[in-house]
């Protein structure tokens, strides 16, 4: 058995900390991961613990992003819960085998410290490797700092491991912002995080002797979209399940998470739409302008990028008194408009209100996302609201240097 | 026929790939395969007519309609150096406690790589056309080779 | 909110510090930050850390701040850095140096109409004669006690005992007199 670890109610942890703490008391059965900034810190953790008698598992050493990945579709294929952490490069390095793990329906929890992709070499956050993990099958759910990390890698391991879902989850949390700055943090109990995690329930595990199975096979046109849109459906019903364990979390810990998070929206002028730790000054910067100016400003952040909350973004912009919307990408977009512009416009087209929707590309390579710049931007929203039309470029980029940058014009109301 | 050349009911029954093709609906999770119906004790020490086979198992498809040429055995020549059933790459030779039985034919294929790998001089093992009857493929048995100076 | 910003050199425990105080003040019911502005840096390159803390949850995520304290733990950094970036009117500055007061200020341009809020202490030899080797992270937060009133010392001794009980009791020790003299040596 397991020692326990000794907590106090509250806590000064890093995200980083607050994850691997989170992973400990799931007591996971492998742990694959290569290091790599600035996620190490949780697998480091994990290998401490194991080390020193906190869990009953094994840690398990690989050359590389794409053997942690490899080793963790194997042992969860052998019927063990697993677990991994990873950044970036490491990310990257991976991406083959995170569309075999969530073909294969393997419930690995992975804990991504959103950090940019080079080039340029750089270790700090922004969310390149996020992005890159969109299509990948995978549950992407997003925490903005070190309590949400420590909540959401728990619920993590209850969402994949539903019998309804059985696809792998990233739980991810921004590099440094998130990751390295400490804060209170309120752990549960050992036995109480445990017994909300629960026991895992192997499904068509290799070590079962008895029921001899093939994981991995190949499937040509004859089989294989039958068996992506089969997994395609799992991850859109995962939905009620991320609800259900949310529900059930904040029965435990009176801590509410929702699949898109909505701050202030009831009578929003203008609204924000963003992910991760930028979230939290948004809210601030949000709530000061209302105190400073009147300006009416809501937050939305889809807690849950993947499934992409198609509904609950739609139902969150249907306000009647909304006319602009921007959507603030934190990953260099390659040739288009943000993703997050993309996907939440979609879901904006089909609502009564019709906002005005515009895109911002900011914070990239860690660069600070300041409370000011949150209010500049606001601001300028609430003038395409007064102007009844896009008043400047429909994409442009926050907080950086040189002559201004921006596409695309509209004449649209 | 002996037992294991015979197999079991659910052996070669169709075409390979000629399997039902189900909907979305009712693929498998994860593309997971089960090779046999329900739960098996120890399958490793059962032999293969006593395993029930799932109908995705290859066992329960045949390939016989692929060859032109087979291999026709002969046990007065065969020592039993299981070499064939080595090398044979579709599982297609039966052997029973080490004792060579004959040619699953369901499964073989034809490739003719049983006969290569086989050391009898005469062969134990040799090609013939698929319509040959096995009889008069034993009948017309070369003699053994003299060593070439 | 109180704001602090920490002027540091990678390796003296700024962020251990800055940890330490966020521990104490969260066992307190209060909310604490505790982060730093590093990366690829290596051992003695300057280096921020930072604190917050506030009654309330704290959602500011920006890294940029507008510091109530400004704590130099170097004393070398105290003319090497800006110090006084982002200074507001009340900004108090504690500073680690062998110097006296007026001789400090005199040779540093922006501390020159900072006088009345300047505040200096030798957390080098404090911790020297103390702990035995140069870590001024500690002692420092004696004399951020004595300058800010936050907590009385007795109060924040015992918390940083719990805060530090995984080490030796002769580390916690000589921590608890390094940071009691600074506390009272503060100028
Ligand atoms: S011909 Fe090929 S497939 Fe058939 S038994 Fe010989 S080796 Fe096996
Ligand atoms: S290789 Fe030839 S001799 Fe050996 S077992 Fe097969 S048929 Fe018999």
């Amino acid at each position: 058995m397991a020692k326990e670890f000794e907590l106090n109610e509250v806590e000064v942890w890093d995200g980083n900390y607050a994850t691997s703490q989170a992973l400990r008391q799931a007591q996971i059965d492998v742990v694959a991961a290569y290091p790599i900034t600035p996620s190490t810190p949780i697998v480091e953790g994990y290998g401490a613990y194991v080390a020193n008698g906190y869990v009953d598992g094994e840690f398990v050493m690989v050359e590389s992003e794409h053997g942690a990945m490899s080793g963790c579709v194997g042992a969860a294929a052998a019927g063990g819960r697993v677990a991994t952490a990873t950044s970036s490069q490491g990310f990257a390095l991976m991406a083959e085998v995170l569309y075999q793990a969530s073909g294969m329906r393997l419930p690995i929890v992975m804990t991504v410290v959103n950090r940019a992709l080079a080039s340029p070499l750089n270790v700090r956050g922004d969310h390149s490797d996020m992005y890159l993990g969109r299509d990948s099958g995978w549950v992407q759910i997003d925490a903005f700092n070190a309590q949400e990390a420590y909540d959401l890698a728990l619920c993590s391991f209850r969402i994949g491991e539903h019998l309804d879902v059985r696809l792998p989850v990233m739980m991810h949390q921004d590099g440094f912002t998130t990751s390295h700055k400490a804060q209170n943090v309120y752990p549960l109990k050992d036995d109480v995080a445990y017994k909300f995690v629960g026991d895992y329930v192997p499904v068509d595990d290799m070590l079962d002797f008895s029921r001899p199975v093939t994981h991995g096979a190949q499937t040509e046109e004859d089989w294989h979209y039958e068996h992506k849109a089969k997994q395609h459906k799992a991850l859109m019903d995962s939905r009620t399940v991320i609800d259900e364990v949310f529900a059930e979390f904040k029965k435990l810990t009176g801590r509410e998470y929702k699949r898109v998070e909505t701050y202030m929206m009831e009578d929003a002028e203008v609204a924000l739409v963003l992910l991760g730790s930028s979230v939290e000054t948004a809210i601030l910067a949000a709530k000061q302008l209302r105190e400073e100016e009147g300006i009416k400003v809501g937050i939305v952040a889809p807690r849950c990028f993947r499934p992409f909350p198609y509904d609950l973004v739609r139902e969150a912009l249907d306000v009647p008194s909304l006319k602009a919307v921007c959507c603030m990408d934190k990953s260099a977009p390659g040739g288009a408009m943000g993703a997050l512009f993309n996907e939440v416009s979609a879901a904006a087209y089909s609502t009564k209100s019709r906002p005005m929707m515009t895109n911002y590309i900011y914070g990239l390579g860690g660069r600070d996302f300041a409370v000011d710049e949150a209010k500049r931007i606001m601001k300028e929203q609430k003038a395409h609201a007064d102007a009844g039309h896009i008043t400047t470029d429909i994409q442009q980029f926050s907080g950086l240097r040189g002559p201004k940058l921006g596409f695309f014009q509209t004449r649209r109301g | 026929m002996s037992k294991g050349l015979e197999g079991n009911a659910n052996r070669g029954v169709r075409e390979l790939g000629a399997e039902e093709k189900v909907g979305w609906d009712q693929v498998s999770q994860g593309v997971v395969l089960n090779s046999f119906v329900g739960e098996t004790e120890n399958p490793a020490f059962l032999k293969p007519e006593e395993r029930a086979y799932n109908d995705f198992n290859s066992y329960t498809a045949t390939v016989a309609s692929w060859r032109i040429i087979k291999p026709v055995y002969n046990r007065d020549i065969c020592i039993d150096c299981q070499n064939c059933w080595v090398w044979c790459p579709d599982t297609s030779i039966i052997s029973r406690d080490k004792q060579m039985l004959g040619i699953d034919y369901d499964h073989c294929k034809g490739c003719g790589v049983c006969v290569e790998v086989c050391p009898t001089n005469p062969k134990s093992l040799l090609m013939f056309s698929e319509a040959e009857g096995a009889e008069t493929a034993l009948a017309n048995w070369p003699e053994k080779k003299k060593k070439e100076k | 909110m109180v704001e602090i910003r920490w002027h540091s050199r990678a390796g003296q425990g700024a962020v251990t510090g800055a940890k330490g105080l966020g521990s104490v003040v969260a066992t307190t019911g209060k909310q604490v930050q505790a982060y730093a502005l590093y990366g690829s840096a290596k051992r003695g390159a300057a280096m921020n850390a930072y604190n917050r803390i506030d009654d309330a949850p704290i959602t500011n995520q920006e890294t940029k701040m507008f510091p109530d304290y400004v704590f130099v733990i170097d004393p070398a950094l105290a003319f090497s850095d800006d110090i006084t970036k982002n200074d507001k009117p009340d900004t108090q500055y504690i500073i680690t140096t062998h110097l006296s007061k007026e001789d400090l200020i005199a040779q540093i341009p922006a501390l020159q109409d900072k006088a009345e809020r300047t505040f200096v202490v030798d957390c080098m030899q404090i911790s020297l004669d103390t702990i035995g080797r140069a870590m001024p992270n500690t002692p420092i937060l004696g004399a951020f006690m004595k300058i800010s009133k936050m907590y009385e010392l007795d109060f924040f001794l015992d918390n940083m005992k719990k805060v530090l009980a995984k080490f030796p009791q002769k580390i916690i020790d000589a921590n608890m007199e390094a940071i009691t003299r600074a506390y009272n040596e503060v100028k």
